[in-house]
């Protein structure tokens, strides 16, 4: 049977590690988080821990050639938005007075010997990513961050259609 | 395709605010979103005027777009702003793929740059939704400009 949309977006966002309370709005049970500095601050981190993870799966894929030729651009590409999403991150948290975290030592990527394999797991990163951003982009209380996380999911949702197509789910 | 300079300027840079369009309130978003996107259904109808095999993908676009009006006359009512005028846009001469992604990403802009000057969480969250609808249809749309790029 096929895990719950939300059962597997908490998954991957607690293996990347994010921390409790943004799980809890990811979750939806944090329903009336005060918007503050230091929630801008969960919300940068919890995004952070996610960008980390997208980065170290496409780094492993394309360090072993698994992306065909003819979609390897896209992971190109979209390493490339991650990590300006990770340096965008930290730059705020940074300007914010923050500790942003760095990606973890080792990240549990599953075996990845096909390159189907490794698409539907670059697509649960990104879906986890994109609901992640839509669930705690309200909850964000400066109008430059505000700005930098729409554009952010605009950047994950491509991400995610691209790989939805590869993989020929149904979109419209 | 890569990003475009505008999208990459705001996710993957500390970008100034001066540099977006800066909405004043959130009854221009709303006006400049209802405005965009009467011009994004101009061209799908002419699309799937004259091109019979567009013509699924276009109703689903334009079942989004009526659920994401309704949507925002909902939330007009409760920020208590005046009832959206009637968009209309001028039937599209232009019925390029290409016309039509540029059409999809100015309204994906608004939504974006909409935001911070919305000044309500409910209302972000719903736009925000909306937003992820419509950079969805901008994606499917740049993809179907490669594919027939990659046709030759």
């Amino acid at each position: 049977m096929a895990e719950p949309r939300r059962d597997f977006v908490l998954r991957i966002a607690k293996a990347a590690g994010v921390a409790a309370p943004a799980l809890a709005v990811i979750e939806g049970t944090a329903a009336a988080l005060p918007k503050s500095d230091a929630v801008d601050l969960e919300v940068l981190y919890a995004a952070l821990t996610l960008e980390h993870h997208a980065i170290a799966l496409y780094d492993e894929g394309l360090k072993r050639s698994l992306f065909p030729p003819g979609l390897r651009n896209y992971a190109v590409e979209f390493r490339g938005d991650h990590m300006g999403h990770r340096d965008t991150q930290i730059a705020i948290a940074e300007e914010r007075g923050g500790h942003p975290p760095g990606p973890q030592a080792h990240y549990d990527l599953g075996t990845l010997p096909t390159a189907d394999r490794l698409i539907r797991e670059a697509l649960l990163i990104e879906v986890a990513a994109q609901e992640a951003y839509t669930a705690l982009i309200s909850r964000i209380r400066t109008k430059d961050y505000l700005l930098s996380a729409a554009f952010i999911l605009v950047d994950e949702v491509r991400h995610m259609t691209v790989w939805q197509r590869v993989l020929g789910v149904k979109i419209y | 395709m890569a990003s475009t300079s505008r999208r990459a300027l705001f996710a993957a840079a500390l970008a100034p605010l001066e540099a977006a369009t800066e909405y004043a309130s959130p009854n221009e978003v709303f006006a400049a979103i209802d405005g965009l996107e009467a011009d994004v259904e101009s061209r799908l109808r002419a699309l799937a005027a004259a091109l019979p095999s567009a013509r699924a993908f276009a109703q689903s676009l334009l079942r989004d777009h009526a659920r994401h009006r309704g949507g925002r006359a909902s939330l007009r009512q409760r920020l208590k702003l005046p009832v959206a005028s009637v968009s209309t846009a001028a039937t599209a001469d232009d019925v390029s793929l290409e016309a039509l992604r540029v059409a999809v990403e100015a309204l994906v802009y608004a939504h974006a740059e909409g935001l911070p000057a919305v000044g309500d969480a409910f209302a972000v969250d719903q736009l925000a939704h909306d937003m992820v609808d419509l950079s969805r249809h901008l994606t499917l749309v740049q993809l179907w400009i490669e594919q027939e790029q990659n046709r030759g």
